[in-house]
């Protein structure tokens, strides 16, 4: 069939982009001021155990050179070692990439369960309380940090309520973690049939996936209320009403075709928040990809930050070939 | 009558991407425009018309075959854009309002092409002034914007536009059809009177064929990405010899319930896709004439008498159908009898004074 | 002329829409207008003559900010302006009927053809789907659609425009309305596939009997396809009369300017013809179309004449009508 081919396609096309995608973060990674030996060996080293390092670490290699090895190792999966872990990137990746997937998935849940009702509403009601309320609420979200709504998120469930665990990571220290399966700890408990780690998990889950939903349901708000906006003026709309279709018929028509430009901005916000979330990630200690990247960025550590760009990059890819396949089943001027 | 335009076995195809297949737009049509000359391409939506247009300008190339304006070669990089043939060759659309720019009054709409031929901003200022006197527009509206128009004030511009750097050639596109019939009229009269004054040529690409009539010295009729016939207008309305000229003919409706649209001949169906067209005869599959020969066989042009071409192994079958057009000209002899019988009072007040008594 | 009591009564409507720089600007003034079962009336008009306007206030949905001023439509005895949302659906679609210009954008884009004729039977029917859809297949036969079961499959975007407006002639007599409202169909189309959709809107109107309202700004089709005919300008109806009685002897000078706009010959089209934008913005207290009549004289500059019957079949708002007979 064709839309075999067509994947068949994109994921060949996903070589040419990735190797695009290194080459470009590779120098831009390289231009980061800071001496990886330096920060390695601390400032009280001596000249010739600097150089010796570099040498080892390929440093005083040309720039294309130490692309090529790069690249090389790539290809044969090896993404490096962090020397501040001093575990392979792949590890340290694996680790903590499903924590970063299993945050942003359940926000963006969240945000979706919240902006596009929010915003067909909106869209449907001129006037009244609930077109105010989703009017402030996009101001709102598009003003607030999230890394100060997780503050006070915390400040209020956890310090004075004391509803929830506290913001330290994805687990309770004394609770052990159910066996990695799909890579989500609140899955994974739910597959394990395991009720302590469930409780735990999902408990440490429910503040960050709260400030991330609350804040990028802005978006999907808006969004899907300006497209079900201009879908209810549109043409077809307005001959469905004057074909004397019932009102909720009319609106579930109008639902549909406004559904591609939502899973649009779904998608640029999961890509986005691969990394985005990474103030979040902080708040609570998540020990996700992000946090990890940005340490990286912060020592000098170069193979994790290229790691990430890697992984994040393949993510992305992967997740927009699911959105192009999306538009086919929802809009069948796209399989022609 | 000197040739300005010559357009010899033009073909364009276009490869559908990924399919493998190809759309046939164009399949070898020649024609030729002479100074001064209107050449009616008439055809409905899928024709080809439109892409004959974009070749002639040159923003498109040809797949095979020859266009030449006035000694230069069309296509390959050499467009109306060129600097030797800038401002020679103009456009005029089908949607004046969205050819027109809305932030930009009518004034400097009209002065703009004359800024790529180098003129000074004096001159070009002159130029748009006396182009808006040939156009019968009031100074006022050289002020104004686009969106304060009626569509065929708006139209009116969109010729003026045209006009303004004294064009050889005017390929005008669908002109008339967004508009109201009594606008419509009005751009007519304005296009021929034009002509007469500038001397200039224009390519009437369009499917209206009652402006055809009005404006046209020649028509050719396409189908299918080919030229079926081609004659003089008034040969053409009085005496098609073409089963699709006779068609498109007889379903032209006249506001007159007496004159039915004939039903001496019925194309049934529609325009079918120009991808990978059949052997034969393009309208084989429509006509009701059609015998096996022609969905074997691609008829030649015949020239049937000095400047009629039909492509057509029967067309003795269509004229021997008689004059099934008549219906034009009862009608007009109708309506002249009709329009010239009312009198219009001599004593009516000039419209300038008229709103205001 | 019928004894049975129109299917639409359109009595001294008044619709009007507030303007920022001025008074309220009346679209439609003072409109009489009805429409018996087993007629078709053409409206005649050119762009913001009000014929769309007329149209909308019909099915009672006036588009906002637009008002009904004055006066009142009836359907069937009804006023489907005053009826809830949820009444005026079931009347709509099912009794009074719209055929749209433009098909291929205003057919839902996600559904295919044969849905969307199923939809309409299955909400304003009562039946099932499978029902439904059987109804809807009949219906793709009945406007003679080309291979009926692969188009009743095919999306719009995969349907030609001819194809596309049998699609939604389908979809507007599949319910057997009392009323057809024709919104210039057919102004997209090839002149081929004109002619064709016409006959067959003509056909399949006389065929269930109902009444059709035929709006357009082309005078030639409603020669051939309607039994009367209005003209509108400028909101007003300036001339309306049975078909044979308008062109053997139009009266109006708003009528003969549109029958000058089909002449070939240019001295007696600008006989008749005078510029709208020559007209200007103005009001007049006259007559609305004083500024662009040829024939204007003093008193039509004062006094705004009234609808008046030249003869049993005939109607002209005019102080001087035209003696085209002469």
């Amino acid at each position: 069939m064709s839309l075999l081919r067509y994947i068949g396609r994109r994921i060949l096309f996903v070589v040419p982009q990735l190797l695009g995608i290194i080459l470009v973060s590779f120098f831009l990674v390289k231009l980061i001021p800071g001496d990886p030996a330096v920060m390695m060996l601390g400032p009280t080293a001596s000249q010739q155990s600097l150089d010796e390092l570099r040498q080892k670490m390929g440093f005083t290699q040309s720039l294309p050179r130490q692309l090529l090895h790069y690249l090389h190792d790539v290809v044969r999966g090896d993404l490096g070692t962090s020397w501040q872990t001093t575990q392979p990137v792949t590890q340290d990746l694996f680790q903590r990439f499903p924590a970063t997937l299993e945050l942003i998935s359940f926000g963006l849940l969240l945000a979706i369960a919240i902006g596009f009702p929010l915003g067909v509403a909106a869209a449907r009601l001129k006037q009244g309380p609930v077109r105010k309320f989703a009017d402030y609420y996009g101001l709102l979200a598009g003003a607030m940090p999230d890394f100060w709504l997780a503050l006070v998120l915390i400040y209020i469930f956890y310090t004075k309520l004391n509803w929830s665990p506290p913001p330290l990571g994805r687990i309770d220290m004394a609770v052990v973690s159910p066996p990695t399966v799909t890579g989500s700890m609140v899955i994974d408990s739910l597959l394990a049939g395991d009720w302590d780690a469930l409780s735990s998990s999902f408990g440490h889950l429910v503040l960050p996936v709260l400030t991330l939903g609350l804040i990028n349901a802005g978006p999907i708000l808006k969004m899907t209320q300006s497209t079900m906006e201009r879908t209810l003026a549109s043409d077809f709309v307005r001959y469905a009403d004057m074909c004397g279709l019932p009102r909720r018929v009319v609106l579930r028509q109008a639902i549909r075709a406004a559904l591609p430009s939502v899973v649009t901005i779904v998608s640029v916000l999961y890509g986005f928040l691969i990394g985005g979330a990474v103030l979040v990630e902080i708040v609570f200690s998540w020990g996700g990809a992000g946090q990890y990247a940005v340490q990286g960025v912060l020592n000098a550590d170069i193979n994790p930050v290229l790691g990430f760009v890697v992984f994040s990059a393949i993510v992305s890819l992967v997740i927009y070939l699911m959105v192009d396949l999306l538009y086919f089943a929802l809009d069948p001027r796209t399989r022609t | 009558m000197t040739t300005l335009l010559d357009v010899q076995n033009l073909v364009k195809r276009f490869p559908l991407a990924g399919t493998g297949k190809v759309v046939q737009a164009v399949n070898d049509i020649s024609f030729t425009i002479g100074r001064g000359e209107t050449l009616a391409l008439v055809g409905e939506s899928g024709s080809g018309k439109t892409t004959v247009g974009r070749c002639i300008l040159g923003l498109i190339d040809a797949t095979r075959g020859e266009i030449w304006f006035d000694g230069v070669r069309m296509g390959g990089g050499h467009n109306i854009r060129s600097k030797a043939l800038r401002g020679r060759i103009q456009l005029v659309f089908q949607e004046p309002a969205e050819s027109l720019d809305p932030r930009i009054r009518v004034g400097e709409t009209l002065a703009e092409p004359l800024r790529h031929l180098g003129m000074s901003r004096a001159d070009r200022d002159r130029r748009a002034r006396e182009i808006a006197e040939h156009l019968g527009l009031k100074p006022r509206v050289l002020e104004q914007f686009p969106a304060e128009l009626s569509a065929g004030l708006q139209q009116r511009i969109g010729i003026g536009r045209a006009v303004v750097t004294r064009p050889e050639l005017i390929i005008l596109d669908e002109p008339t059809s967004a508009l109201d019939p009594t606008a419509r009229a009005e751009i007519v009269d304005l296009l021929i009177r034009l002509q007469h004054e500038f001397g200039t040529a224009y390519l009437l690409i369009t499917h209206d064929l009652s402006t055809v009539r009005f404006v046209s010295h020649r028509v050719a009729v396409m189908y299918l990405g080919t030229i079926v016939e081609e004659a003089p207008a008034e040969t053409l309305f009085a005496q098609p010899l073409h089963p699709y000229s006779l068609g498109l003919l007889a379903s032209v409706l006249l506001p007159d319930p007496d004159l039915r649209p004939a039903n001496t001949i019925r194309l049934d169906g529609e325009i079918p896709s120009p991808i990978d067209l059949p052997p034969g005869c393009p309208l084989s599959g429509r006509c009701p004439f059609a015998e096996p020969r022609c969905r074997a066989e691609r008829p030649p042009p015949v020239m049937v008498a000095p400047h009629h071409a039909v492509s057509c192994f029967y067309h003795e079958k269509v004229a021997a159908l008689g004059r099934t057009t008549d219906n034009f000209a009862r009608f007009q002899a109708e309506s002249t009898k009709l329009l010239s019988a009312g009198a219009v009072f001599e004593s009516a007040p000039e419209k300038e004074e008229s709103h205001h008594g | 002329m019928n004894a049975a009591p129109p299917v639409l009564d359109v009595a001294n409507l008044w619709v009007g829409y507030p303007s920022y720089r001025s008074e309220t600007v009346h679209a439609l003034r003072g409109i009489n207008l009805q429409v018996a079962a087993g007629e078709i009336v053409g409206l005649v008009g050119e762009s913001g003559s009000g014929k769309t306007t007329l149209a909308r206030a019909v099915m009672g949905l006036v588009p906002e900010p637009g008002a009904i001023e004055r006066g009142q439509v009836l359907f069937a005895g009804r006023n489907l302006a005053a009826l809830d949302d949820a009444a005026r659906r079931a009347v709509l679609g099912r009794e009074l009927v719209m055929v749209i210009p433009n098909p291929r954008a205003e057919l839902n884009p996600v559904l295919t053809a044969g849905r969307q004729i199923s939809n309409v039977v299955l909400h304003h029917l009562g039946v099932g789907r499978r029902e439904a859809d059987r109804i809807a297949l009949d219906m793709l036969r009945a406007v003679r659609i080309p291979d009926p079961e692969r188009r009743f499959a095919a999306y719009p975007h995969e349907l030609s425009g001819g194809m596309a407006q049998r699609v939604v002639i389908a979809i507007a007599l599949v319910c057997s309305p009392r009323l057809v409202i024709s919104d210039d169909a057919t102004s997209g189309l090839d002149v081929t596939v004109q002619s064709q959709v016409l006959e067959l809107l003509q056909t399949m109107v006389r065929e269930k009997g109902a009444a059709a309202l035929f709006i357009t700004r082309d005078l030639a089709i409603t020669a051939h396809f309607c039994t009367r005919i209005a003209v509108i300008y400028a909101g007003e109806i300036v001339e309306i009369a049975t078909t044979r009685s308008f062109f053997r002897r139009p009266r109006h000078p708003y009528s003969i300017m549109l029958l000058a706009a089909f002449s070939h010959n240019p001295a007696l089209r600008a006989r008749w013809t005078r510029s709208q934008d020559a007209a200007g913005d103005a009001a007049v207290a006259g007559c609305s179309f004083a500024a662009r009549c040829v024939r204007c004289r003093p008193l039509c500059l004062t006094e705004p004449p009234s609808l008046r019957a030249e003869a049993a079949d005939h109607a002209v708002r005019c102080h001087f009508p035209v003696d085209t007979a002469a």
